[in-house]
């Protein structure tokens, strides 16, 4: 609280009614589940990236922990639990993250909506000491890649175009980024230096994943096609079209989320509300389901397909497109589903909640 | 010897008389030889002799002629008789004729004897008296003898007044003395006489001092207009400083502290007291009494002498008739009782734009005795609490509850704040009244002080006010106060435009929103929702809210419940069914529930119904491991669909009343209104209706109103109106954050009164874009430039060529918006709505 009429400091008062509010409406668009360091099968932190452009690792057993005097108290109430560390990643929303690498010398890579692509280094974040109060601003990126400005006919500028999502391909040490400008780049982590831009979607993307064994990624775009291209060359080799063949054909359908599968031949593919399920190497939709809300994340978990979409449920389906189970989860509009190899799955979304779901389904924590 | 004498005489007397006087010569008497007596006798024997004869004879009966001569000797011897008595009866005149003769000289003398004695006696009574008498001189205390010879004048001494020397001095000395004496007296006469003059003097001047009040007075009267006349308002602030001794001490520190702030930095704000002072008085002298006795008794008798005064001021006739009944009012409130004075607060606008100040509001002052609280009310206004602009002036300050807990204690069971009042007790009173730092308890009550208490006390109280003065709180309290009322009086002027269904006119050109053209109409504002202070009745309207938006749905999309029911049936699993028709349902409890509420409200909703879906989670897992045998039972016994969505619709209903008594206080005195707008699209023949629920906050501006969407589509043939909430929920949640959050920070703080027309406007432009990006027209914007994506376009679009003027062109606008970054931002944020926007498909299925 601000005060009162003794110590009476309006601005103050404004900016927490302001923080209040922005805390309500704050989005997590993705969580990660760090690499764990000890062959502990127990999933240990998470790292949420969410609207304000803030980066936070959260330690899941102290959630649950203190969890379990908050339900104690009052059990109606959303715990709001303290990150371990948190960085001020971005200007404006922190869109995606993803580790880089694995153990000591795991990288964090942001992106987010100023049009950066940021690596931080994990072990900053595990092993600091510095009060939560003084963090944010604090840690300096180790790696800190912009967007090129195109440039218009009379040579004025356009802004830095976002990055929607991004996705790594350790082995070749780059890094390829989906962005706003309807390109997707690839940069060499080394030199920070850009190798290769693919152009070709004629709208906004959305979503990439990278095919690291076939030297390929896939992007997902607003204009409603994926496409597969080849990194060397920057060439697209395929397009797909989720929505060719309905009754939809000729309406605009944006791809929102694509996943692979471990064995990176199963491809899921979300459209506004459908989901198509793609055989890569036959180059073919196996299955087409219609789901309620649109779908906004998309995971692989063997050989089934987790979703999330604009309504507070966690969806398991099985290749076919048919629904095994339904879980509810805490926000009301999910933006992120992530797994850790322990089975636990986490659900970020509207209103600066993660779920934290176990192998069983059973809600594990719940935190804002 | 008198007697003696007398018997003497008496005895001469006697003899006299008893002698026989010598007999006289009995010139007459024929017998003179013979005595009377023997005559007599010898007459007397010689009848008796006739008599015996003539009995003899009348016995013998001799003869008659002898008794006749009888007769004729008793005859002579008769005369005889007759003679000698005769001349015995003349002796006796002469010997008492003799006697008296001798007895007149013994009476003579004995009556000069008598007068010689009395003579004698009265001289001896006077030599007595004169032998008896004494002087006065032995009581006179006379001067010393030394000193009668030194002080002495000559004359006193040199005369000779007597032979003898003993009683010369002693006359001396005397005189000496009358003559002192006359001295004296003389000096006391004149002494006298000049007090007396002197008395006189001091008469005259009493006089005079005692017609000099009444004088002043008059004077003092006639000045009066002068006064006003000059602004300087002596006489009103001498009464007034007086009237503030009387004050109870936490009225008297906001007296003090507001004329302190007025007259050292000239805010525009006046003060007066008012209330009855007599009574004032009376309940001073009963703390003085109750508090130490004797040594206020002075001050008591002072203030009653100024009582006096005061009601010769022509207060008299006012105060009188009303006494009485404040008396049995003060009986009567118990707990709730008033001081009887009250201080009225003017606040005036600061910026003086002609000569005389517009007066915002009138505050009243008052102090609950018994509960030590300072209660404000808006004076001439009769509100109820909620809608007393006052109430949240300060974070948490409802005013329904009383402030520190002692009053708590004291109400006892009654915990709120009595309704009825107008004035109520709000924290910010307190901290005016600097009750904070006073003595916590009641004067009333607190009369056993030890002087080491009190010394502490005032240290402390000294301490607080210079804590007071420091943290400005007068400043503070007139500046929020001004600005609650300027804002509240922009807000009711807004909110009658919209009443009118018009839109807000903005005066700030530097916004985007200012210069969009709305293209969707404004289609309806109206107030809804209960008075929010109804605690317990709000639940159970929210429920019915909830309970009905959920039928909808469920008539409305029977579709795809049956086909999630088919889905669940594929699998081949028949318990599982009921479980996914109850998720679904549950889904769209909270749903429709985010549309009504708040987000956090929804969320807790959301954790709350957590613990249902272990259930169903444990069926999954089953199904996934089918060792897991035991826990099929578990589920089995768990699960019964309908009844479960009861309990969870009665679970949330409380939970939310838990999340209520938590954020209570923001929500006092909030009113809600729903805003529709619709947009009239023509290629698919369709009303787009956007539905906003508006909720304002007696904090207005500082808590900007929260507005929650919801969208809806008409279709122009039929009325069904469907709910659309949840295929847009991320769209509508980004506006909702834009008109929420976002605009705010960029509003400059001088609009801050109009940020619910803003708010309108902008939601308005976001409205059409939202819809010109939904609208398969806008298919053709999207091109892969990067230069298209938001540059500007706020700017562009909302210009009609018609109400442009001619000479400006699309740069005039744009350096218009002479801020570049606001440029950027809005850009960078309708980007992000774009993202969100364009992250959706906006095919509705045929």
């Amino acid at each position: 609280m601000c005060g009162d009429a003794r110590n009476w400091d309006e601005d103050a008062y404004r900016e927490s009614i302001l923080k209040e509010r922005e805390i309500q409406t704050r989005t997590v668009f993705r969580t990660v589940w760090a690499p764990s360091l000890n062959p502990n099968p127990n999933p240990e932190t998470i790292v949420a990236a969410s609207s304000d452009g803030s980066i936070a690792s959260y330690s899941i057993s102290s959630c649950i922990s203190k969890l379990q005097s908050f339900r104690n108290t009052k059990a109606q109430h959303l715990l709001v639990a303290e990150p371990d560390y948190f960085v001020q990643g971005h200007d404006g929303p922190a869109y995606d993250i993803k580790f880089y690498g694995d153990g000591e010398d795991a990288l964090l890579l942001s992106c987010g909506d100023d049009g950066r692509i940021r690596g931080w280094r994990w072990k900053d974040f595990t092993n600091s000491d510095v009060p939560i109060t003084l963090q944010g601003k604090q840690m300096k990126p180790v790696l800190d890649l912009v967007n090129p400005q195109h440039k218009g006919p009379w040579g004025s500028l356009s802004p830095i175009p976002e990055n929607n999502a991004i996705a790594v391909n350790i082995q070749g040490g780059s890094i390829f980024s989906a962005s706003g400008d309807s390109c997707a780049y690839c940069w060499d982590v080394e030199t920070g230096k850009l190798k290769v831009v693919f152009k070709g979607h004629s709208d906004y993307l959305h979503s990439i994943v990278a095919r690291n064994s076939a030297n390929q990624i896939i992007t997902g775009s607003e204009d409603g096609t994926a496409r597969i291209w080849d990194c060397k060359s920057g060439k697209c080799i395929q397009v797909i079209d989720p929505a060719e063949n309905t009754k939809l054909k000729g309406f605009f359908s944006c791809v929102r989320c694509i996943a692979l599968d471990g064995s990176e031949s199963w491809l899921a593919c979300s459209s506004g509300r459908c989901l198509s399920i793609w055989n890569l190497p036959a180059s073919e939709c196996i299955s087409r389901t219609s789901t309620r809300a649109s779908v906004q994340d998309v995971l692989f978990d063997d050989n089934q397909i987790l979703a999330v979409g604009a309504e507070p449920l966690l969806c398991r389906f099985d290749i076919s497109g048919a629904i095994l189970s339904q879980i509810q989860c805490a926000p009301p509009s999910a933006f992120s589903v992530s797994l850790h190899p322990s089975g636990v799955t986490a659900v970020g979304g509207y209103g600066g909640l993660v779920d934290v779901i176990s192998q069983f389904g059973s809600h594990l924590c719940t935190f804002r | 010897m008198e007697d003696g004498e007398i018997d003497e005489e008496g005895v001469i007397i006697l003899e006299e008389e008893d002698a026989p006087p010598p007999p006289p010569p009995p010139p007459s008497r024929k017998i003179d030889s013979k005595s009377p007596y023997e005559l007599l006798q010898e007459s007397k024997a010689s009848v008796e002799d006739i008599v015996s004869k003539m009995l003899s004879i009348k016995r013998d009966s001799k003869p008659k002629p002898l008794l006749r001569d009888l007769v004729t000797q008793m005859l002579l011897h008769f005369i005889t008789l007759r003679q000698a008595n005769r001349s015995i009866l003349l002796e006796e005149d002469r010997v008492k004729a003799e006697t008296e003769r001798a007895k007149a000289p013994v009476d003579f003398t004995s009556l000069q004897l008598h007068n010689l004695m009395y003579e004698k006696s009265h001289y001896v009574k006077a030599i007595k008296a004169c032998k008896d008498f004494k002087s006065k001189y032995p009581d006179i205390d006379l001067v010393a003898e030394e000193e009668f010879f030194r002080d002495a004048p000559q004359d006193i001494k040199a005369k000779k007044l007597s032979n003898d020397a003993a009683h010369d001095l002693m006359m001396k000395r005397l005189h000496f003395e009358l003559f002192q004496r006359k001295e004296l007296c003389k000096l006391h006469g004149k002494l006298e006489q000049q007090k007396k003059g002197l008395l006189d003097i001091i008469a005259d001047r009493k006089k005079f001092l005692s017609s000099l009040p009444s004088h002043l007075k008059s004077l003092k009267k006639a000045s009066l207009p002068v006064q006003s006349q000059l602004g300087i308002q002596h006489t009103k602030k001498l009464k007034q400083h007086h009237l503030a001794e009387l004050l109870p001490p936490p009225l008297y520190v906001v007296y003090s502290q507001f004329i302190a702030q007025k007259e050292a930095f000239g805010e525009n704000i006046d003060l007066e007291i008012v209330g009855s002072v007599k009574d004032a008085q009376t309940f001073a002298r009963q703390q003085a009494n109750k508090d130490t006795g004797i040594s206020t008794n002075v001050e008591s008798s002072r203030l009653e002498d100024d009582a006096a005064d005061e009601e010769d001021d022509g207060q008299r006739r006012r105060k009188r008739p009303k006494r009485v009944p404040s008396k049995e009012s003060l009986d009567q409130e118990g707990v709730y009782q008033v001081h009887p004075l009250k201080i009225i607060l003017h606040i005036y606008d600061e910026e003086v734009s002609d000569l005389k100040s517009a007066k915002l509001i009138t505050l009243k002052f008052e102090y609950l005795l018994k509960l030590n609280v300072v209660c404000v009310g808006i004076e001439g206004s009769h509100d109820r609490p909620e809608t007393n602009i006052l109430c949240n002036l300060f974070p948490d300050d409802t005013g329904v509850e009383l402030p520190h807990q002692s009053a708590k204690l004291f109400v006892g069971d009654a915990l709120a704040f009595d309704e009825k009042r107008t004035s109520r007790p709000y924290k910010w009173a307190q901290h005016l009244a600097g009750i904070d730092f006073l003595p916590d308890v009641s004067p009333l009550l607190a009369f056993h002080e030890t002087p080491n208490g009190e010394t502490a006390k005032t240290d402390a109280v000294i301490s607080g006010l210079s804590l007071y003065r420091q943290q400005n709180r007068v400043q503070t309290v007139v500046q929020r106060i001004r600005s609650r009322k300027k804002s509240q009086m922009a807000l009711v002027a807004q909110l009658d435009l919209l009443t009118k269904l018009k839109w807000p006119a903005l005066t700030c050109q530097s916004v985007p929103w200012a210069l969009h053209d709305p293209l969707c109409n404004l289609h309806g504002w109206s107030p809804v929702g209960p008075p929010p202070n109804q605690a317990l009745s709000l639940p159970v309207i929210d429920t019915d809210q909830v309970q009905e938006p959920i039928d909808d749905d469920m008539i409305g999309r029977p579709g795809t419940s049956k086909e999630e029911l088919e889905s669940a049936r594929e699998d081949g699993e028949l318990p599982l069914l009921l479980p996914s028709a109850s998720v679904t349902s549950d889904v769209k409890l909270s749903r429709s529930k985010g549309s009504n509420l708040e987000h956090s409200r929804q969320l807790t909703l959301i954790t709350k119904s957590l613990v249902p879906p272990f259930t169903k989670a444990k069926s999954q897992s089953f199904k996934k491991f089918d060792e897991d045998s035991e826990l099929m039972l578990d589920t089995d016994s768990d699960q019964d669909g309908p009844a479960y969505i009861e309990v969870e619709g009665e679970n949330s209903a409380s939970a939310q009343y838990n999340e209520m008594g938590e954020k209570l206080w923001v929500d006092y005195g909030v009113r809600e209104f729903c805003l529709i707008l619709t947009r009239n699209m023509d290629t698919d023949k369709r009303i787009w209706k956007l539905e906003a629920k508006i909720k304002i906050s007696m904090e207005y501006p500082l808590r900007p109103p929260h507005f929650v969407l919801g969208l809806y589509t008409i279709s122009s043939g039929g009325n069904n109106s469907e709910c659309d909430g949840s295929e847009w929920y991320n769209e509508l949640r980004a506006i909702e954050a834009e008109v929420n959050l976002h605009i705010l920070k960029m509003l400059p703080l001088d609009q801050e009164n109009y940020i619910l027309s803003h708010q309108v406007c902008c939601l308005a432009m976001l409205f059409d874009y939202f819809m010109g990006e939904a609208s398969p027209s806008s298919e053709k914007r999207k091109s892969t430039s990067v230069v298209d994506v938001g540059l500007s376009k706020p700017v562009m679009k909302p210009v009609h060529p018609l109400q442009q003027p001619a000479s400006q062109g699309r740069k005039e606008i744009i350096g218009r918006m002479n801020d570049r970054m606001l440029l950027i931002n809005q850009k960078k944020r309708k980007k992000r709505i774009d993202r969100l926007l364009g992250a959706h498909n906006f095919r509705y299925e045929l």
